[in-house]
């Protein structure tokens, strides 16, 4: 179970950076027949954004517990001491610019420039803040294999 | 002409998150630096201080988005495109600094 959750996390937030992206690039070429589109996808970034929160924070408070104690015993500390810390809290910052891009994608149309403008921002924030979520989550992921292993060999 | 402008809730919504995501940065120094009593505290709410921490966010969010759009008899916050994307902006960047810089 805790196994399934540590993959999807990360594959929602994937996919919820790649539809930010897709609104990015649909808002830069907007015309009439993609407004629905752009609505829609936004909503959908959203969403996959609050799945992602509820997966990986299901699996922060319930399972995290033991892979923080061997990455605090471990050389890569600094994998929960920074990395963690600031993922799971600007992570909350994520989570609220996701909710309101469909809020700020409600009111776009083609002729309405200042919207247009606030989306592009909005998205062109998520996209590198998410990767940043998915590198961090990488190096703690090796920080827990590095202190596994370790153990494993007796060091 | 016709003014284009951006409705009430992407004008209220955008200036909420910018205040709470500053906030949630403060409340992430004041309660590691406060162990004993706010981290404690937050951590008594909900069982975990991060799901309290989030809890305030999402609340605040909302509660201040709701607010700010009942300004003006109802219109809404007077406030322009570039004010708003610049408080956005600028609260991702500080917010990101003081939380990454209080676990540096």
């Amino acid at each position: 179970m805790e196994n399934i959750l540590l993959l999807l996390h990360p594959v929602f937030g994937g996919l919820a950076t790649l539809a930010a992206l897709w609104v990015f690039v649909d808002t830069l070429n907007a015309g009439e027949s993609s407004v629905a589109r752009i609505r829609n996808v936004s909503l959908f970034v959203a969403i996959l954004m609050w799945l992602t929160y509820f997966l990986g924070g299901y699996f922060y408070i319930v399972y995290y517990g033991v892979d923080k104690a061997f990455i605090k015993g471990g050389p890569w500390a600094f994998g929960h001491n920074f990395f963690m810390e600031v993922k799971e809290h600007v992570f909350l910052m994520l989570l609220l610019l996701a909710t309101y891009l469909p809020i700020a994608a409600s009111g776009y149309l083609p002729s309405n420039k200042p919207v247009r403008k606030v989306i592009l921002w909005v998205t062109g924030l998520i996209v590198p803040t998410s990767l940043a979520m998915e590198g961090s989550g990488a190096i703690i992921s090796v920080a827990v294999k590095i202190a596994l292993l370790l153990k494993m060999k007796g060091i | 002409m016709e003014t284009i402008e951006i409705g009430k809730y992407t004008k209220s919504f955008g200036l909420s998150f910018a205040i709470t995501s500053f906030i949630s940065a403060l409340l992430v120094i004041l309660k590691e630096t406060n162990e004993d009593t706010v981290l404690k505290g937050m951590a008594a709410i909900t069982g975990h201080h991060w799901i309290t921490h989030g809890l305030f966010d999402i609340i605040l969010f909302a509660v201040l988005g709701l607010a700010f759009s009942k300004f003006h008899s109802g219109r809404g916050l007077q406030i322009s495109t570039n004010a708003l994307i610049g408080s956005i902006v600028g609260s991702v960047i500080i917010s990101g600094l003081l939380i990454a810089g209080f676990y540096a």
